[in-house]
């Protein structure tokens, strides 16, 4: 009867300390409430008088009413803070702003041209230290802008920047014309001796308006546009590729994964059984072939292999492209239905996109002598023993290499049409 | 507890496979280990032929004397006196080794999860389920081994196929032409080393079901370790690029932050985060286990119960002094050194002794080796 009194006295005990322990393991000292949180989803940085100036979009959360009511502008706000460090500026927003800024949601990096030029490896510690920043946010510099001119705009279906900003960097997938480097991949290639790093651009430009009923006149309106990137010679930033050279740098990297491939349309009526509409006949008298005849090519897969070679003491890039794709838009004077045709068009296609890539590798290679292609890594991987006594000065090396580009096309389908609209079959 | 106590091979088997990948799961020391480059995962393979040569000595004494533990074999061949002192050393071996994972672990939660919660906090909550976990003894610590160690290793199976389009083993050529051999080798050796739980595998040899299965055990836990480890260590350099997964203080945990499957599966490092407090306190709780059961032998004591407290409460002030005042993780220095320093000792310079001793006492002992 004791023996049994006595358990239960224990089991009682046992109860009443796991009961406290509850209110010591609920993890109370780390509680967010959401109502106490700044939720950050971009993050744009800046010098400013010698101090780091940190601008942050923050989600301005309102009733369910108030949202499907409130203009885009209205649901976000911006924040800012000055410090010698980016911890300290962005410790500093609390001493204007009553919520606590929250980082884990931040979608993007802006980093405006100025700091990106006095090189922002130094101050971008906190990125991978702080565990509340993840590494999967993309970066991006502001072209000839500061970060702070690039926030703000509002141009898209998505309301909130930092998501509509992450959706256009991941729309590489279709327009290999940017890139979407996020933090850790930076870093990985920071660290790389064989590849300087990129960074993704985003530009602000003034649309064409549409006047739309509500319009102001003479009110000016902005996009932003992510499109090329900047160029790094390890920590600063040397300069930047338009998007045409960005998608020939995205070849070479083997990073195209779709994306349009526009070329002049061959000149040759091959088909005697299709005769062109008369306004292609009145239209080639009066503008230039150079301007007007040209098709696409919609890339369904690519593949690059690059190497490189030690000819004479002096080093090749070689990198020989494989597309295999659709044609998506013929103009001219020209008819898919003839396999010479076809050859004809693969043969502009591969000539446009070689020409793309020679001029562009030329371009860094005499501008900015700096190895963004990673041909550096090949020379690691092929010659090693080589890459020791030349990796401290292979930059120089590359900018003097000389480059063999291969193209090949493949048009695998030609769309729901075998003759182009400005075509009739027959005489 | 011998005589009543039983664990089986696939049970121990797994202990000591999640003791060894516990390493691996957190900060992973072999990534920073020499050479330091692409061919850290040769070094780790290499490593396995050190480890087996280091753990000789103690698998010959552990399979001469299959009824005793390390503690009550070191007295037979050391003598009472000199041999208690040995225990007193292996003791404080298993109590050290608790702290600093205690200690470690503390650091990730901190780190990672509860940046703003005590350290006392995090250290009383893991140590207080180790404490009830090393009450219910031994065959308890095997079985929860049998339902966790396949979920953990289920865990890392998972988060390495998610994280499969982050990673770009490209980073792991050239093959061998920027380290020397003398670097793998030092590498080799300093990984070897690490192999401590052979303690725990000479501590449990005389609770096997079967014990002539303790060499059997000893491979394949330590086959399967190796290749589990270097899968990990593969991956977060694949995915992190050589210098990159150097600079990380969890690899592994920063690789599973990358993770994104279609935008639906992410931010997943939580499940990683439970799995790994899982394995740390599985191991945590078979040192602390294991260091009460030392003491009980040392001091002759029938029951190892009585000192789970006392141990538990040296553990929990010990780490709480350590991780108030420093990062154990960032600046890895004098803790290197000490771990090596007590590995080298323990596993291979005591057990040395220890067999060239019974060499020459041999005939005096024979009447306690193999009995199965």
């Amino acid at each position: 009867m004791y023996e049994r009194s006595d358990r239960m006295k224990k089991k009682f005990i046992l109860l009443s300390f796991i009961l406290c322990l509850t209110l010591i393991i609920t993890g109370c000292w780390n509680s967010r409430e959401l109502n106490t949180l700044g939720i950050a989803t971009v993050i744009g940085i800046d010098w400013e008088d010698e101090k780091i100036l940190v601008t942050i979009e923050v989600i301005n959360p309102r009733p369910v009413k108030a949202m499907l009511e409130a203009k885009p502008a209205d649901l976000v706000l911006y924040v800012q803070g000055r410090g010698d460090t980016i911890f300290d500026a962005l410790r500093n927003i609390s001493l204007k702003f009553d919520r606590r800024i929250f980082v884990s949601q931040n979608k993007i990096f802006i980093f405006g041209e100025e700091f990106a030029k006095k090189g922002f490896i130094n101050h971008i510690d906190v990125l991978q230290r702080d565990h509340e920043f993840r590494e999967t946010a993309y970066m991006l510099v502001a072209k000839e802008k500061k970060a702070t001119d690039i926030m703000g705009v509002h141009e898209a279906v998505e309301e909130i920047l930092g998501m509509y900003m992450e959706d256009i960097v991941e729309n590489k997938k279709f327009n290999p014309k940017g890139v979407d480097v996020n933090l850790s991949e930076y870093l990985k290639y920071y660290y790389d001796s064989g590849r300087q790093p990129i960074l993704g651009v985003v530009d602000r430009k003034e649309k064409n308006v549409i006047k739309k009923v509500d319009t102001h006149e003479g009110k000016k309106e902005y996009e932003l546009v992510i499109e090329g990137c900047s160029i790094f010679n390890k920590e600063k930033l040397s300069g930047y590729l338009n998007g045409e050279e960005t998608r020939a740098l995205n070849f070479v990297r083997n990073e195209v994964k779709g994306g349009v491939i526009e070329f002049p349309t061959p000149v040759k009526n091959i088909d005697h059984y299709s005769t062109p509409t008369p306004s292609v006949k009145d239209s080639s008298s009066t503008i230039s072939t150079l301007n007007r005849d040209k098709s696409v090519f919609e890339i369904i897969k690519s593949k690059t292999k690059s190497d490189v070679e030690i000819e004479n003491g002096k080093f090749i890039l070689k990198t020989k492209v494989k597309m295999r794709g659709m044609l998506g838009d013929v103009t001219g004077d020209i008819d898919v239905s003839n396999e010479e045709a076809i050859k004809l068009i693969e043969e502009s296609c591969s000539k446009q996109v070689k020409e793309e890539i020679e001029s562009t590798i030329k371009k860094v290679q005499k501008k900015y002598k700096t190895d963004v292609f990673a041909f550096g890594t090949l020379v690691h991987r092929k010659y090693p023993k080589e890459w020791h006594r030349i990796s401290s000065d292979w930059n120089n090396i590359f900018s003097q290499a000389d480059v063999q580009v291969e193209v090949e096309t493949n048009i695998i389908r030609t769309g729901l049409v075998n003759t182009s609209t400005n075509k009739i079959k027959g005489e | 507890m011998k005589d009543n106590v039983r664990i089986s091979s696939y049970q121990a088997t797994l202990l000591i496979i999640a003791f060894r990948i516990v390493l691996a799961f957190s900060h992973q020391p072999a990534i920073n280990a020499p050479p330091g480059n692409q061919d850290n995962w040769i070094m780790i393979f290499l490593s396995t032929i050190y480890s087996i040569i280091l753990c000789v000595p103690m698998l010959i004494l552990s399979n001469k004397f299959r009824d005793f533990t390390l503690i009550e074999y070191m007295k037979l061949i050391y003598g009472r006196t000199l041999g208690k002192i040995i225990g007193l050393f292996y003791s404080m071996v298993f109590l050290l080794f608790t702290i600093i994972f205690v200690s470690i672990l503390v650091e990730i939660l901190d780190s990672t999860m509860f940046p703003e919660t005590p350290t006392w906090v995090t250290a009383s909550m893991m140590l207080i389920t180790c404490i009830y976990i090393s009450y219910k003894g031994l065959e308890s610590i095997g079985r929860g081994a049998e339902i966790f160690v396949p979920l953990i290793l289920v865990v890392i199976a998972v988060i390495i196929i998610l994280g499969i389009n982050v990673l770009d083993f490209g980073v792991f050529l050239p093959i061998l032409s920027d380290s020397s051999f003398k670097d793998i080798n030092m590498g080799a050796i300093d990984i070897g080393t690490k192999f401590v739980d052979i303690l725990i595998l000479a501590m449990l040899a005389p609770y096997l079901d079967k014990r002539e299965n303790l060499n059997k055990i000893f491979i394949k836990s330590l086959i399967y370790s190796i290749l589990i480890v270097v899968s990990m260590i593969i991956v977060s350099q694949a995915a992190l690029g050589i210098e990159q997964a150097k600079h990380a203080n969890f690899p592994f945990f920063t690789f599973a932050r990358l993770i994104n499957v279609f935008e639906i599966v992410h931010r997943i490092e939580s499940i990683y985060v439970v799995a790994w407090i899982t394995s740390n306190v599985g191991k945590i709780t078979g040192y602390l286990f294991f260091t009460t059961v030392a003491l009980s032998q040392t001091f002759r004591k029938r029951e190892n119960k009585v000192y789970i407290i006392p141990m538990s409460i040296i553990v929990f002030i010990s780490s709480v002094l350590i991780k108030d005042k420093r990062s154990i993780l960032a600046a890895k220095e004098p803790l290197n050194k000490i771990s090596l320093f007590i590995a080298l000792t323990s596993i291979f310079i005591i057990p040395l002794i220890a067999l060239i001793v019974y060499f020459f006492r041999r005939d005096k002992l024979k009447g306690k080796t193999k009995s199965n």
